[in-house]
Formats: structure tokens, C-alpha cells, sequence
């Protein structure tokens, strides 16, 4: 479609309302004719609406002069030399349609462009990995502030970035800011038990904002990871307590007991106490059933359980209401233990 | 000297020095103590390890012999084990406390207990509080007596007051010597209880055991029993004896009869007529054979089944358990209280309910009705129509070939549909949680999926098929969010509904299980 980049090029005065009557015609004709500018024209008004969804804020005067001087040196020489102030409407209206241009070229090529990847030489890349500080660590963090020398000029992939803004606090520093949102996908590959892999795990676990069933996945992996002979970690063992003691969802405390079964040699004085608080109140039988057998191997084992453990099994084992199954299994657990 | 005479002494020597070193050394101390005390007055006696001897007699004197056994593998542990454990005599003459004082966290190293022989007036009343002892006697005692303990062998001989006895693990013997006059009340969990009394005794009895038997050679008259709970009368009946433990046996035997000559109330129960459910009255019993040539029925109150094989029908009943059936050529019952039931490959109508647990099933080629209370439900393939139940848990079935109805309180419910099925009926609901439906990219329905959520930024649809219409609409202070439609020109109606998850209609290539033909 040889007309196609040309009605492209008038989408955005298309959307500003500053095509002649004739071109306008023209360019609605062939939007309605052709599917590829139809799905184009819908990206150019979806963004339109999006950014009239955003807060207006003002582009920071040196970053403005420096966008412009990118797109027309010209311009800028002529209109900064006078020292004659400027029709301030006029400047934000070209500074708005350049936004909308360059906001819709963006997003447009997003939709529609093909995956490709900004590829500087390989001498720019060393150039610029030689300037980075040496800092090994790559923080899994809420929010972060990272100095441009140190993010590499390679853009892999398309990332969603998103609350773009600028900032230029200082005028008297050459320094400038953009902030965003950015959603990448990150890998991260280690043994099971390294400490970062374990505290992201945890993290996984405990992180109230997810939803259960992202966690029953993630306790189903950390189960077949982590029971491995040397795997299980005290803080693994922590995470799927809390899990137990919290989730409103009963098949994952199901599987969140169940996978404390399988980590004896890490438990704590805390899991060993969620297991008993699960036993004692959990609704759900399944889940005391899972605890008391935790518990039971726990016993089995020779390991030293608390008074209060004790005793809550031998009320679970002579309460005539419970489950049979849960009474036969705290009896088991009770003719195992030696008193100390 | 000949050089072998040496080397075999060179050798004792070292092994006597080796075992020397592993050695763990002991040291006793015995103390002696008198005190005055009423004939009504109270004896408790606290001591967490060791025996306790407590002997009723004349006189209103309490005379205590305390024989302190440390043992530790050196002299500082033996120093620390002797400073830390102390025997405590406090009280008056109404009361009089004697225990042993142990530090609340003890080094491992070493070890402590200390045996009490205690005579007393036979007319006191005794309390004792112990975790482990070989033995706990109390004898010739007519005020009331209370035993606490975890594990030990009790026995209480001629104690004419009332008695009260909760133990954990051991044995507990009650001998009395003349006709019972008070009541008991003997509790344990592990325990086997024997209850010896004179043949003209005349006392009302119940009894109460789960996998244990309740045995007597005393002729009971009006025996019934109320759930898993023995009531009947010796003689002409009179103060309560009260035996009741979870796992052990009672025996109660007229003196001077043989314990060969005991019936079972469980099995003959005097005026009891049995009904199919009593199966909480059935002994307790444990399963394993390789196969069985033909149908197999099976109840008990407490069982672990394992049967590799069952060429006919199976039917199974248990108060609770583990059942592994691998395959069974007939139709398949099996129903238990509570335990896990992991069943292989069903040829016939399948019909599993536990009370409690997870219920796995590796294949039912006739369909059938899986059912927990509490607990996961697994079905690998499932070649017949399906009702799947929990009260909460995931339900998961690997290969639907049939039409799948399941429900859960709160779980995850994914179903994965034949590919060679170009439709199939499925009704899924969950009341919290996720569904997950896998289906080939040609399969072919009339969707109906529904979800009420309170959070609609969380929870979402996702339907990986075209010609499906999304709704939502407020309900209350949820988002009832609703996908109507038909998917590749439409066929069996697939009903879902999840409250506060998502729903995921998933199109994708799926691998077909291939079971193997089991030999008939």
C-alpha cells in the first residue's frame, strides 16, 4: 500500500483537527478502505484518550529547549537568540503536538512494529560498561535510582514503560531525571540454596498481593526444589508457616502443610507452632490432617516437642468430635515421643 | 611373654579405655524425710522422671525415701546435673507436696530421675503428676487417688476410693481387692487397660475404644452400646468404673477366671444387633496382600489397606485409615471416616468418599463419584461421567473423556479435556479459587462462565477462543463478571463459576494419556 505511510504521516493532524477539509476526506477515506491503517488510526485515538487521562505536567524547560534542539537545531537558535518573550500559547501548543506526534509514533510502533532490539556497536557498548560502577548486585527493589552510566545502552526486548516522568530539580546541574514504571521479565538463576534465592522465594510466598493460586504454584516447585536432601532452609520453612497460618485460600494451607511434612530438618520453633495453631483451630480437615501429620513424623523423628505440642495432641487424640483419622494419627504421633 | 599373649592384652586394654571413654558415669543420693499429716490430709507427689511407690498404712506419719539416679558422661556434667536438680518437700499437715525441681531447659548431656517410695496413711488422698517412670504403684489407699502421667506402668492395687487416672502411653492394672464401692474414671491413649475385680462385684461398666477390643470374662447384663461407647451392668450394677482409651484394649476380668476366657463386646455384644454401619465396632486391622482372586468386602474401625489387586468387586469400610487399591477389575466402593484414599486403576463404577483427606485416582474408566469432606481430589483419567466433590481443596483431572461435574468450597479446579473429544459437558464451581479449563484448539461448547468477585482489577477471564461475549455488572458490592457464547460453532454446555478467582478457558495442543490394558 504505497499510500499507506502518507495517510500515516496525517493521522496525527488528523487527530488535532489540522488537516484541510480535502486531505481530511481523503485520509478518513482510506482508513475505512484499508484494515492495516484501520488498526493504526485505533492506536493513534487510543493514545489521544490516554493522554488526555494523564495529569498535565510541564516539560521542564531545558529538557524542552534540548527535545527541540534533537528535532529542529534551527528552530531553536531562532527562536532563543531575540530575548523577546515568546506567545506562550503557541509554544505549548507546538510543544504538545510534538508529544502527541512523537507519543503516538511511539505507541504506534509498539503495536505494530516488529520485535527489534536498539543495537548499539560493540564499541559503544564497551564504552559505556567501562564507565558503569562495579556493583555486582542487581537489587530486586520497590523503587530504585540508578545513574544512566550504569543501564545498559541495549533495550532488549519491548518493556512496559509507563508514568514516564522528568525531572530537572537543580538548574544548576547539567544532571536531569526520567522516572517510570518499567514491567520487565527477570530470570534469575542460582542453587536453591542461595540466600537470595531463598529470600525471593520467601518473598513469592508471603507477598499478601498475590493471588493463592500464583502461591500453590510457587508451593508446589519450592516443594519439589526444597525437599531434596540439604535443600530445605529454615526461612523456606518460615514463609510456607505463614502461609499456612494466613492463606484464606484451604488448598493452599493443604499444600503448604503438607510441604512442611516434607522439610522436617528445617523447621523452626515458629512452623512447629503453626502446625499446632493449624491442628488446634484450621477448619478444614484435610489441613489438621496434613499438621498432625507433620507433627507425628516430626515426633517419629526424636525430635523434642514442646509441652504445649504435647498437649495438644493428646487433646486432639481424646477429642470425640474430631475426625477419627486425626486422632488415630495424634495418638501414632504421642506413642513416639520420649518425654524429656 | 609371647608376642600374640601381648598383643591380645595390648588390645583389651584398649577397648577397655575406649569403652571407658563412651561411658556415661552414674551417682545416687538417697534422702530420708518424715512428716506428720492428717488422716484426711492430701499427698501429691510431682516427679517428672523416675518411679513412685505409694504404700498405705497405719498411723498419721508420711515417711519419704527419694532415691536421687544422676548419670552424665563427665565430672562437670555431673556437677551441673547435681546443682540443678533438687527434691522439694513443702506443705503441712493437710497438705504435703514432695517434687522434683528440674531446670526448665536441661543439658542433653546429662540425665536425672528420681524414684519416691512414700508410705502414708492409708486414709489421705494421693495426687501424682509424672512424665516418664517404670512403674507408678499405688496401693492399699482408700482416699481418692489422682494419677497424671505420660508413660508408665500404673497400678493401682486395693484402692477402695475413688480414682482417677489419665495416662498417655504404658499399661495401667487396677486390682481390686475387695468389691469396687467408688467410682473410676481411667482415661488413656495408648494404653492397654486391665481391671481386675472380685467375681461377686456388682458395678456399672463402660467402656470406650476405637481400635482397640473391649474384653470381659464377667457376664454383663443390659451391654449396648451407644456409637463407639460400651455401657452394661456387673452384677447388679453400682458406682461407675469408666475405662476409656483410644488405641489400647480393655480387659476387665472376674478374679480367678482366665484371660482366654474373655468375649468381646465388640464382636458379641450381648443385646446388640449388629447393622451394616456399625463399622466404629469393628477391630481395628491392617491390609496388605498382593492380590485378591475375586470380590473383596472389608470393614473396620480403624484400618490401613493396601491390596494390589482386586479381580472383582471391591467394597471397603473404615472409620479411618490409608486405602491403596492399585487396580480393581469390578466396580469400586470404598467409603472411610477419614485418611487418604489413593486408588489405581478402576475398570468398573467408582464410588470414593473419605471424610478427611486427599483422594487420588490414577484412572476411572467408568466414571464414577469421588468425594472428600476436606482434601484434594486427583483423578488422572477419567473415562466415564464424573461427580467430584470438596469441602475444600483443589480438584484436579488430568484427562476428561467424559462429562465432568465438579465442585469445590474453596480450591482450585483444573480440567484438562480429552483431544479426541470435539465437545464435552462440564460444570465446574468453586466458591473460592480459580478454574482452569484445557481444551484442544478445535474443541467446540456453549460457554456459560461466571465470575463474582469483590477485587475485578484481580480477578479476570481469560478465554482463548473468539465469539465469546463478556459482561459485567454490580451485584451487591461485587462484580459479577459473565462470558456467554459459543466456541467453534458451539456444542455441550461447559458451566463455570468462581467466586474471588480467576477463569481461564485455555486452547492449547494437549498429549492424550495412554493407559495400559490391565490383564483380566
Amino acid at each position: 500500500m504505497p499510500d499507506c505511510d502518507a495517510m500515516r504521516e496525517n493521522m496525527p493532524l488528523l487527530l488535532t483537527e489540522s488537516l484541510d477539509p480535502a486531505r481530511r476526506e481523503l485520509t478518513h477515506q482510506h482508513i475505512e478502505a484499508c484494515p492495516i491503517c484501520v488498526a493504526e488510526w485505533s492506536a493513534y485515538k487510543e493514545t489521544w484518550q490516554v493522554l488526555e487521562t494523564l495529569p498535565e505536567v510541564d516539560v521542564p524547560a531545558r529538557v524542552k529547549q534540548r527535545f527541540l534542539a534533537e528535532v529542529s537545531p534551527a528552530s531553536v537558535t531562532t527562536n532563543v537568540v531575540p530575548f523577546r518573550r515568546r506567545n506562550v500559547t503557541r509554544w505549548l501548543a507546538q510543544a504538545a503536538a510534538v508529544v502527541i506526534v512523537s507519543g503516538g509514533a511511539f505507541y504506534a510502533g509498539h503495536r505494530v512494529a516488529p520485535r527489534t532490539q536498539l543495537t548499539p556497536t560493540a564499541a559503544q557498548v564497551t564504552a559505556i560498561q567501562q564507565a558503569m560502577p562495579a556493583n555486582p548486585y542487581y537489587s530486586i527493589a520497590e523503587s530504585r535510582v540508578l545513574p544512566a552510566a550504569s543501564i545498559s545502552p541495549q533495550i532488549e526486548g519491548r518493556p512496559d514503560i509507563q508514568n514516564v516522568q522528568f525531572n530537572d530539580a537543580s538548574p544548576s546541574s547539567d544532571q536531569i531525571g526520567v522516572s517510570f514504571d518499567i514491567t520487565s521479565h527477570v530470570t534469575v538463576t542460582g542453587r536453591p540454596t542461595d540466600k537470595s534465592m531463598v529470600r525471593l522465594l520467601r518473598y513469592v510466598l508471603e507477598n499478601e498481593d498475590r493471588e493463592s493460586p500464583s502461591r500453590s504454584r510457587a508451593i508446589d516447585w519450592v516443594r519439589a526444589t526444597y525437599s531434596r536432601v540439604g535443600n530445605p532452609d529454615p526461612e523456606i520453612t518460615e514463609a510456607l508457616a505463614n502461609v499456612l497460618r494466613n492463606d484464606q485460600h484451604q488448598g493452599v494451607r493443604i499444600k503448604a502443610a503438607d510441604t512442611l511434612q516434607s522439610m522436617q530438618s528445617a523447621m523452626t520453633d515458629g512452623t512447629r507452632d503453626a502446625l499446632v495453631e493449624a491442628l488446634k483451630n484450621d477448619p478444614n480437615p484435610a489441613v489438621r490432617i496434613k499438621a498432625v501429620e507433620a507433627l507425628a513424623k516430626l515426633a517419629r523423628s526424636g525430635a523434642a516437642l514442646d509441652p504445649e505440642m504435647v498437649d495438644t495432641l493428646r487433646r486432639k487424640a481424646s477429642q470425640g468430635d474430631e475426625n477419627v483419622y486425626v486422632r488415630v494419627k495424634a495418638a501414632e504421633a504421642l506413642s513416639s515421643i520420649q518425654p524429656r | 611373654m609371647r608376642p600374640t599373649i601381648r598383643i591380645s592384652i595390648a588390645a583389651l586394654a584398649l577397648l577397655s579405655a575406649t569403652q571407658l571413654f563412651g561411658a556415661s558415669f552414674g551417682a545416687s543420693t538417697r534422702v530420708v524425710r518424715e512428716f506428720p499429716i492428717d488422716l484426711a490430709g492430701s499427698v501429691w507427689i510431682d516427679n517428672p522422671f523416675g518411679s513412685i511407690d505409694v504404700i498405705g498404712g497405719d498411723g498419721n506419719v508420711v515417711s519419704v525415701t527419694a532415691e536421687r539416679v544422676l548419670t552424665a558422661p563427665d565430672n562437670a556434667s555431673m556437677k551441673e546435673a547435681s546443682d540443678n536438680v533438687a527434691i522439694s518437700f513443702e506443705g503441712d499437715t493437710k497438705v504435703r507436696l514432695m517434687r522434683t525441681l528440674l531446670p526448665p531447659t536441661r543439658n542433653v548431656r546429662w540425665t536425672a530421675s528420681v524414684n519416691y517410695t512414700v508410705h502414708v496413711p492409708r486414709s489421705v488422698n494421693i495426687k501424682i503428676g509424672s512424665k516418664s517412670a517404670d512403674h507408678i504403684r499405688v496401693s492399699h489407699v482408700n482416699g481418692s487417688v489422682t494419677v497424671n502421667g505420660f508413660s508408665a506402668t500404673l497400678i493401682l492395687e486395693g484402692v477402695n476410693g475413688a480414682s482417677f487416672v489419665n495416662m498417655v502411653n504404658g499399661r495401667i492394672i487396677y486390682d481390686y481387692t475387695q468389691k469396687p464401692v467408688s467410682k473410676a474414671v481411667i482415661q488413656a491413649v495408648n494404653a492397654d487397660i486391665d481391671i481386675y475385680t472380685p467375681p461377686t462385684s456388682n458395678f456399672d461398666w463402660i467402656a470406650n475404644t476405637i481400635t482397640g477390643d473391649i474384653l470381659t470374662t464377667f457376664p454383663v447384663r443390659s451391654g449396648r452400646f451407644i456409637g463407639t461407647i460400651f455401657h452394661g451392668a456387673i452384677g447388679a450394677g453400682g458406682p461407675t468404673i469408666n475405662t476409656e482409651t483410644f488405641m489400647g484394649r480393655i480387659l476387665l476380668l472376674s478374679k480367678g477366671s482366665n484371660t482366654s476366657e474373655a468375649q468381646s463386646m465388640r464382636i458379641n455384644p450381648p443385646d446388640h444387633q449388629r447393622v451394616l454401619s456399625d463399622v466404629m465396632l469393628q477391630p481395628a486391622r491392617k491390609i496388605q496382600l498382593p492380590f485378591v482372586n475375586g470380590e473383596f468386602t472389608f470393614a473396620a474401625s480403624v484400618a490401613d489397606v493396601t491390596i494390589g489387586e482386586v479381580r472383582g468387586n471391591a467394597r471397603i469400610e473404615t472409620g479411618a485409615g490409608e486405602v491403596e487399591l492399585g487396580a480393581v477389575f469390578g466396580q469400586c466402593n470404598v467409603t472411610s471416616m477419614g485418611g487418604p484414599l489413593n486408588l489405581g486403576d478402576i475398570l468398573g463404577a467408582l464410588f470414593a468418599h473419605t471424610g478427611a483427606g486427599d483422594i487420588i485416582v490414577r484412572a476411572a474408566r467408568m466414571g464414577g463419584q469421588v468425594t472428600t469432606d476436606g482434601g484434594l481430589v486427583r483423578v488422572l483419567y477419567a473415562g466415564g461421567p464424573m461427580t467430584l466433590r470438596s469441602g475444600g481443596g483443589d480438584i484436579i483431572v488430568r484427562q476428561a473423556s467424559a462429562p465432568i461435574d465438579a465442585e469445590t468450597a474453596s480450591g482450585d479446579i483444573t480440567l484438562t479435556g480429552d483431544p479426541a473429544q470435539k465437545t464435552l459437558k462440564v460444570t465446574a464451581r468453586t466458591l473460592q479459587g480459580n478454574i482452569v479449563l484445557n481444551v484442544s484448539p478445535r474443541f467446540a461448547a456453549d460457554i456459560d462462565a461466571t465470575i463474582l468477585t469483590s477485587d475485578p482489577d484481580v480477578n479476570e477471564m481469560h478465554i482463548d477462543f473468539n465469539g465469546i461475549s463478556i459482561r459485567r455488572e454490580q451485584v451487591g458490592n461485587r462484580t459479577r463478571i459473565r462470558a456467554t457464547g459459543k466456541i467453534n460453532g458451539g456444542g455441550e454446555r461447559v458451566e463455570l463459576y468462581a467466586e474471588e478467582g480467576d477463569i481461564h478457558i485455555s486452547a492449547q495442543n494437549i498429549t492424550p494419556i495412554r493407559l495400559a490394558n490391565p490383564k483380566q
